[in-house]
Parts: C-alpha cells; sequence; structure tokens
C-alpha cells in the first residue's frame, strides 16, 4: 500500500514542481517582472474588485421598451402595406404587450391582409378570427432579437469603457436581460455612467478618390478643407500586431488625437474622406449579416435598413457616385468602404466584399452598434476605493499568515518535527497548488476568496489528522511501524474522501448561487479541498514511502 | 517541548457522550426554537444585499469619527431610515441608507442636487400621476448632448433617442415606477455625498435596487435548501439512509442556531453570512462523516455491542482527531475573526460559532439522531456478505 512505483514518485515531484513554477509569479516582487518572460510574469492571479478597487455594474436592459418601440415601426409599416393593397380596416393599434391588432373592413380581404403582413417581416406571426389581425413576432424571433439587443448593448458597452482608457474591463450577459459590467480602478462612477448610455458616431461618406488616388496609397500632405484623414479599421489592428506600443500610445494619449494626427504620425493605412456626411447613424434602423443569392454568387453580405429620411439621401447620393468607394465612419475609424455598385434606393442596401461569414456578423454587429439598442438601467453597483481595497488585501494578508502559523504551530506540537512537518509541508503544497490553478484557470481572488484560503489552511491538515490518528491507533493495537502506517492510510482512506467530497458539495453549490466576492469564496475553497485530496492521499503518502525506504523505522514517533 | 509530539486527548477515552443524550437534545431543541421564534419575533437585520438599500463606507478627512454629529446630518436628509456604525478602525464609519421606494420625495431630492450641483434655474419634477416620468426643466436651451450631460449629473442614464433632439428648455424622461425606484438609489447616494463631503472621504459604495434585493433573497434560499438537499442525498447513497437523515437533522440544526446568533448579536445577514451558514453545513458535514465512518465500521466489527455502546465507542475513538481539527479550524477562522478586517467580520463571528456548534452537533445530534432512527446492526449484514463474497 504504501509502496510507490518510481515513476509516480517522479510523476508527483515533477506535477508539483510545475504548481510551484506557476504559482511563483504570484510571489515574486514585481519589480523583477523585466527579467521574465511576459507570458510567465503576467500568470498572476487575478485580484477582485473589493481587492484592488474598481466599479460593479448589474445592469438591466429594458426590452420591453425596444419590443414597443419595435412593434410601433411594424404597425406604420403594416398601415402602409395595407394603404397601398387597398386593404380597408377600421383600427390599428399597437398593444401593451408586444402585439399589433388590426380590424378589416371586409373579412374576405383576410388572405390579402395577412399577405401584406407577411411581405412587412417574415417573421411576424398572424393569429386571431374574422375581421380581427393579431400580430406578433414568433417566439424564436423574441429570442434571438432579445439575444441580439444584449450582444449589442454589450459590444457597444465595450467600446464605451475602451474609450475611458481602464484596462481590462469585464462586460458579460447574465441571465435574459442583464449585463455585468466590472471596471477596475475607478473611483469616481460619474464619468462611467454618463459614457455608457452615450451614442457612438456612426456616419456615411465619400472616399476623396482623386486624392486617394493621386497620393498612391501615402499620405497626402495637403487635405483640402472639405477632406478629412481618417485611419481605417483593418489599418489599425495592422499597427496593433505590429506595433503593440504604439497602439498603447494612442489609447492612452491625453488629449485624445485626431484622426488625422493618428495617420500622421504612426502610419497605419488611412483613406481620405469627404467630410460631408451622406448618412447619419441615427437614421440606419437595423443591419444584419446574410447571403446573397445562389445565382448572384452566395457570398455572405451585409444587409441594411434605412428610415424614410435615410433612405431618401442614400439613394440621391449612390445614384450619383457609382463606382465610388462609400467610407463607413464610426467613432474615427472607417470599418469598411465598399464600392457602390449601383444606386441603392428603397431604403435598404447591401454591403458586398471579400467577407468570411464571420466577418459579416461584426460588421453587422458594428453597423448596428450605432447607439444602445435598449435603455440599461443600473439596478446593483458597488465601488470600491483603491486604498479600501489596499486595506483589504493587507487584514487579509495578515490573517492568512497568522492563520497558517497557528495551524503549523499546533500540528507541530502535536505530531512532532517529523510527521508534523510532514502535514505542514502537504499543507504548504495544498496553498500553492490553490494559488496556481486559480493563476491557471484565471479565477478572480476576493477577500471572501481569502477567508476561503485560511479556512482551506485549516481544514487540509484534517485528513492527515485522520491517517495520524488512525496510525496511533493501529501502533496502540501493536502493529509494527509499516503495518501502521499502511493500515493508518488505507482506513483513513474512506473518511478523508467522504467528508473532502461533501464539503466539496457545499462549495461547488455555493458557486452555483453566489456571485461576485461570494463566488470567489467558492473558488477557492472548492479547488482547495480537490487540490487537498491530491496532497493528504497521494503527495503525502509519496513523502511517508520515501521516508520510510530511507530511515526504516522500528518505532513511529508519533 | 514543541519537538516531541503530544496528545491533546488521551488515547483511551470512556466518555459516556450517549448518555448524556437527552440533555443534549433538549438543550439543542431549546436553543433551535428559541432561534427560531427569535427570527419571527425579531427578524433578522437584513444586509443591502437581500433588503436592497445603499451602504457607504466613509472616513474622516481629519480625527476620528463624530457618529453622533454624522448620524445627525445624515438622518435630517429625509432619505429614510439611516443607520450608522463604526467599520473597522475609530475614523471609519458604515452607513447604511435604507432602500429608495422611487417616490415624490426622490424627486425633490434630484431636484435639490441639480440645484446644487448644475446650478439654480433647473428644478426636477415628477410627470404624470401613475407613471415613473421625470420632466426636467434647464434656463436655457439645450440639445440632445447637453440634456445627457445634465441628467447624467444626478445619475440617470437614457438613450439619446429619448431625449428632445431639438434644442429645448423642457425634457421629460419616460419611466416606469420601477425603474425610478432603481434611479432612486442613485440619487439617495448623491444626496448623502453632497452633505457629508466636506468632512468625510467615501471609500465605498454599494448599492442594490429593489428587483436585485429580493431575487438575491430567493437565491439565497435555494442554495441553502439544494446544499443540504444534496449533501443528505450523497450520504444516504454512501451510507444507510439513517445517516443520511441525522445529518440532514444536524445540519438543519447547525444552520438554525447560527441564524439564531444571527438574531441574537443582530449581525448583519449579508450574502456573505449566506456564504458563512453554507461553510458552515459544509464544515458541520465534515465531522460529522468521520465519526458516521467509525460507526459503521464498528457497527460490521462489533456485531454483538448495542448501537449506544457502539457509537460511544465510535465518538471516543475519533475524539483526538475530532479535537484536534476542530482547534485547527478554530484558530485559523479566530485569526480571521481578529486581523480579517471589518468586511470579513460577520462571516468570520458566524464561522467560529460554526466550528464550535458542528462539531457538537455530530456528536450530539447526527449520532443521538441515529438512536432513535432505529439504524440496527441486523441491516448491515447484507452488505457484509457481498463483502465476503468480493473476497
Amino acid at each position: 500500500m504504501l509502496h510507490l512505483p518510481r515513476w509516480q514518485t517522479i510523476a508527483i515531484i515533477v506535477f508539483t514542481a510545475l504548481a510551484g513554477l506557476f504559482a511563483l509569479p504570484n510571489i515574486l516582487p514585481e519589480s523583477i517582472d523585466d527579467l521574465l518572460p511576459k507570458w510567465y510574469a503576467q500568470n498572476r492571479i487575478n485580484l477582485g474588485l473589493d481587492l484592488r478597487g474598481g466599479a460593479h455594474f448589474l445592469l438591466e436592459a429594458d426590452l420591453r421598451g425596444v419590443l414597443n418601440e419595435r412593434m410601433t415601426n411594424v404597425a406604420d409599416s403594416v398601415r402602409g402595406e395595407l394603404r397601398k393593397k387597398q386593404v380597408g380596416f377600421k383600427e390599428l393599434t399597437v398593444e401593451p404587450n408586444g402585439h399589433v391588432t388590426v380590424e378589416l373592413r371586409d373579412e374576405g380581404q383576410r388572405a390579402t391582409a395577412i399577405e401584406a403582413i407577411r411581405a412587412v417581416d417574415p417573421s411576424l406571426v398572424t393569429e386571431g378570427a374574422g375581421p380581427k389581425i393579431d400580430i406578433s413576432f414568433s417566439p424564436q424571433e423574441l429570442t434571438r432579437k432579445r439575444k441580439e439587443v444584449i450582444d449589442q448593448s454589450i459590444e457597444i458597452l465595450r467600446r464605451r469603457v475602451d474609450e475611458t482608457g481602464t484596462i481590462e474591463p469585464t462586460i458579460v450577459r447574465e441571465g435574459d436581460d442583464r449585463i455585468l459590467l466590472q471596471v477596475p480602478g475607478i473611483k469616481d462612477t460619474t464619468d462611467l455612467k454618463r459614457k455608457i448610455n452615450q451614442t457612438a458616431k456612426l456616419t456615411f461618406h465619400l472616399v476623396n478618390e482623386d486624392l486617394a488616388a493621386s497620393s498612391g496609397g501615402g499620405l497626402p500632405s495637403v487635405l483640402p478643407p472639405t477632406t478629412a484623414l481618417v485611419p481605417t479599421r483593418e489599418g489599425m489592428q495592422a499597427l496593433k500586431a505590429a506595433n503593440p506600443k504604439a497602439f498603447d500610445e494612442i489609447q492612452s494619449a491625453n488629449p485624445r488625437l485626431s484622426p488625422e494626427q493618428i495617420c500622421r504620425r504612426y502610419h497605419p493605412l488611412c483613406l481620405p474622406i469627404f467630410k460631408r456626411v451622406i448618412v447619419g447613424g441615427e437614421d440606419l434602423d437595423d443591419a444584419k449579416a446574410t447571403f446573397e443569392s445562389q445565382q448572384q454568387g452566395g457570398r455572405p453580405i451585409i444587409s441594411f435598413t434605412f428610415n424614410a429620411a435615410g433612405g431618401r439621401s442614400f439613394c440621391a447620393a449612390t445614384r450619383h457616385n457609382i463606382g465610388k468607394r462609400l467610407a463607413i465612419q464610426l467613432d474615427n475609424e472607417i470599418i469598411s468602404a465598399p464600392v457602390v455598385q449601383s444606386a441603392i434606393c428603397g431604403g435598404s442596401g447591401i454591403i458586398t466584399g471579400a467577407f468570411t461569414p464571420q466577418q459579416t456578423q461584426e460588421q453587422a454587429l458594428l453597423l448596428r452598434s450605432g447607439a444602445l439598442p435598449a435603455t440599461l438601467t443600473i439596478i446593483e453597483e458597488r465601488t470600491v476605493g483603491a486604498d479600501l481595497g489596499a486595506d483589504a488585501i493587507h487584514a487579509g494578508t495578515v490573517a492568512a499568515v497568522v492563520g497558517t502559523g497557528l495551524v503549523m504551530f499546533f500540528m507541530f506540537g502535536t505530531y512532532g518535527p517529523l510527521f508534523g512537518g510532514f502535514a505542514n509541508l502537504a499543507m504548504g503544497v495544498n496553498l500553492l497548488l490553490v494559488l496556481a490553478g486559480m493563476s491557471v484557470l484565471g479565477a478572480s481572488l476576493t477577500l471572501p476568496g481569502i477567508a476561503g484560503l485560511v479556512l482551506t489552511v485549516g481544514m487540509s491538515v484534517d485528513s492527515n489528522v485522520l491517517i495520524y490518528e488512525r496510525v496511533r491507533e493501529e501502533k496502540a493495537n501493536g502493529r509494527s511501524a509499516l503495518g501502521a502506517l499502511t493500515a493508518g492510510y488505507e482506513r483513513a482512506l474512506a473518511a478523508v474522501i467522504d467528508s473532502n467530497l461533501t464539503a466539496l458539495i457545499a462549495g461547488v453549490l455555493l458557486f452555483g448561487f453566489g456571485s461576485g466576492p461570494i463566488r470567489g469564496f467558492a473558488t477557492s475553497l472548492s479547488l482547495g479541498l480537490l487540490t487537498h485530496l491530491f496532497t493528504a492521499t497521494i503527495f503525502t503518502r509519496m513523502l511517508l514511502a520515501t521516508w520510510m525506504r530511507w530511515r526504516r523505522p522500528k518505532e513511529l514517533t508519533l | 517541548m514543541l519537538w516531541k509530539p503530544h496528545h491533546i486527548v488521551p488515547a483511551h477515552t470512556k466518555i459516556d457522550f450517549m448518555g448524556h443524550r437527552l440533555w443534549a437534545l433538549g438543550l439543542s431543541t431549546l436553543i433551535n426554537v428559541l432561534s427560531l421564534v427569535g427570527v419571527f419575533v425579531f427578524g433578522l437585520n437584513f444586509g443591502i444585499d437581500f433588503e436592497g438599500g445603499i451602504a457607504i463606507q466613509v472616513r474622516a478627512k481629519q480625527g476620528t469619527i463624530q457618529l453622533d454629529e454624522l448620524r445627525h446630518t445624515t438622518g435630517a436628509l429625509g432619505i429614510g431610515e439611516v443607520s450608522l456604525q463604526e467599520f473597522g478602525d475609530k475614523s471609519s464609519a458604515l452607513i447604511r441608507v435604507q432602500r429608495q421606494e422611487g417616490n415624490a420625495a426622490c424627486v425633490a431630492h434630484a431636484d435639490a442636487v441639480m440645484k446644487r450641483r448644475v446650478g439654480n434655474g433647473w428644478s426636477v419634477k415628477p410627470g404624470a400621476e401613475g407613471t415613473g416620468d421625470v420632466v426636467f426643466t434647464a434656463p436655457g436651451q439645450l440639445d440632445a448632448a447637453g440634456w445627457r450631460d445634465a441628467v447624467s449629473r444626478v445619475g440617470l442614464t437614457v438613450l439619446e433617442r429619448e431625449l428632445p433632439r431639438a434644442n429645448t428648455n423642457t425634457a421629460k424622461i419616460d419611466m416606469t415606477p420601477e425603474q425610478r425606484a432603481e434611479w432612486c438609489q442613485q440619487v439617495a447616494i448623491k444626496v448623502v455625498d453632497d452633505a457629508i463631503s466636506d468632512k468625510y472621504d467615501i471609500r465605498g459604495t454599494e448599492s442594490v435596487g429593489p428587483k436585485v434585493g429580493s431575487e438575491l433573497m430567493h437565491t439565497g434560499i435555494i442554495a441553502v435548501l439544494a446544499t443540504l438537499a444534496a449533501i443528505a442525498i450523497y450520504m444516504w447513497f454512501r451510507f444507510e439512509w439513517q445517516f443520511g437523515v441525522g445529518a440532514l437533522i444536524s445540519m438543519l440544526h447547525d444552520v438554525i442556531s447560527t441564524i439564531g446568533i444571527f438574531v441574537l448579536f443582530r449581525i448583519d445577514f449579508s450574502l456573505t453570512a449566506l456564504a458563512a451558514v453554507l461553510t458552515i453545513a459544509g464544515y458541520s458535514i465534515n465531522d460529522t462523516v468521520v465519526v458516521f465512518d467509525r460507526v459503521r465500521e464498528n457497527m460490521r466489527r462489533y456485531k454483538k455491542l448495542g448501537l449506544v455502546d457502539v457509537l460511544n465507542l465510535s465518538i471516543n475513538e475519533t475524539l483526538s482527531r475530532t479535537v484536534m481539527t476542530s482547534i485547527t479550524v478554530f484558530v485559523a477562522v479566530l485569526a480571521l475573526v481578529i486581523f480579517g478586517g471589518p468586511v470579513l467580520y460577520s462571516f468570520s463571528i458566524a464561522m467560529l460559532w460554526g466550528v464550535i456548534v458542528g462539531t457538537y452537533s455530530s456528536i450530539w445530534i447526527a449520532c443521538a439522531g441515529l438512536v432513535y432512527l432505529k439504524l440496527r446492526p441486523e441491516q448491515f449484514r447484507h452488505e457484509d456478505e457481498g463483502a465476503k463474497a468480493k473476497a
């Protein structure tokens, strides 16, 4: 039982050493970061917001509002379609529950009316009997729309928060209609809140083709007053890849650099565009990724729709500029500049290009991301000042060090330098494994998380205690040193596993139901229990087996 | 001295634990009943996580905090119930403000904040009765961007398309009463900030709106019940059903009496406290499993011995481990209580109690429970034969 094959011993040692290597950057002072490879030095545990300071928001999207707005548009379009097909109706109302009802004058026209409604949007569902028609979106369409609204909001939030220059914001969906936004390092949230619901600027401009041609891809030295120089998205991404430092400088420049300054200083790919705005993003109704028909080649394309005013200006502009490029500018970047193939009238159009389906998805999202699709209400807010976080780190560290010291003291006192030492070494390795695990998983350490670590320390010697007490009993029953150790391990194993697994159940459920810092507690506690199963049953066994083989003691000093 | 092993508990104790089980059961029942009565009569001191509301941590810019003066200042703000407590050291305090309901008073506060922060000439008035609408009036004409900036000064974020596009000097913001209630938390934070910022630094704020509060409460209750159920089911699969029930009762006992501690000392019952309760359940079961494991083993070994004797024997045999582990966990948690800081205080206090009660309950509740659940050695025979057949 105690005997371990050599390869297992080596495997255990290698595993432990690797874990130590992973945990090491957490302990090293930051001053030696420059000497280490970057990927390794960055392998640190994320500190939760409660420790490093920052703001945590839970935002709720007003999906009812979105639906109502959408249905009002549907009602308008349906009214127009019905008039066009000369279907008479008495009443057409938008219900507060996201339905539109229409009452026809002539029941016989029902089929025509339904056809007209389907022409507005094929995903509309019609119900009811007689002269009344109830119009709503299918449940699938509603789910799709809801997901789209949240995805779009997340994308916009990311752009807005990035703009404030903060590092590593967390923006994730929570449940059906919520978004969790965590911004480390900020104390005054007024500015951030103001940014959240700001509209991104989306505009369509013509490319100054003469200037582009004459400068031959390079930067024109003199710009006419009607023209502006704007970097393209591709160009910025290429710059980011080739010269991350320059990209950082652009991000952190204060005051912010104008597009032209960026072009002149860093030379990303830029385009000269006319300043005159053809259509603004406020006139864009929708944009989605789709495919051309098979006859046309089946390529992925982006289709978009304008409102009436936008449609008219767009139609006029495209009619006079066939063969020229139309730049789509979003917040000081040209996201794409497709060539106008034909006049685009009728309020909708498509953008073709050498897109992959995924790119069209992204572009459509960016096009839509002019404005937030829904009002976001802050329903939970937690802000922690950086100095408060530093206090918490200090308190947590002191508690952890004192707690660990006390536990080690008791283990030494009860089981002596040898066995107490083994248990304490196992506890140390256990802590190392938890730190390594958290670094690798990218889990955040919170203040309750530190409490979880301290608790792990207290509980992690339990398995050793179980085993040692059992060994003592076996020894008292007159067994030999080897016999007592072997029997002790074997008999204690069931209790060790059962007691850890039950505690683990509590930890995992706590993780499932908890949020924020509590989740941090559950993470470190559960991880601690898991790694503890390794240290208690395998690691200490290896220590003892090696020691037994080396010293071959007749008597155990336990 | 340190360098020689010590036996904290003598090797062969023969304490008659089960002999005192009636006393213990009586005491536990009393404590549990009192805890439940306490919850219903006095109620738990819910933190803002569950109740909704605002918590602001402040530190005096100079000297120690004057709680009386601060209480007087914040109490007179008209934002409902405000409670204060020292938090950590003498110069820090925690200000708790009750959940804001989004009534007319909140709009009046927004009006005052607007006048103070943006300038005279501004006014904020409630909109039509029955809606949550709010009407802003500016001293001059503003465009959409100006409006957005203005309303954000009172913590309101709205979509540009909901703001007037043309230049005007009034803007009606459409809100449901629920949305206004959520927004009013922001207003109250600004009211407190304005009132105390000349003497105090705000170190951290938390606000939980009415909606999230009730949801957290709901998921919290589910979390506790699910945890208890999952552990009991695990025990039932690994042991006989009586052990599962015994473990469940002892966990319930620990959870209820811990809640009693929260009632008795008026400790904040927050999300962290809930985490403590769940951890206690986990620790308690950890302890119980070890004793149960030995009970099962001894029942197989000593078939002739009565249940009470087997229980006594098993508890005594595992006693030194029980004491030792309780000590290590206790000192670790004690370090948290003393050094962990005010944020972890309620959590650590609860845990400290949990260590004691968890150890107690695994002996006197879980094991004594087995006696009344009529666990009989015969029930092990079947499994025993199975084991023999395998061998």
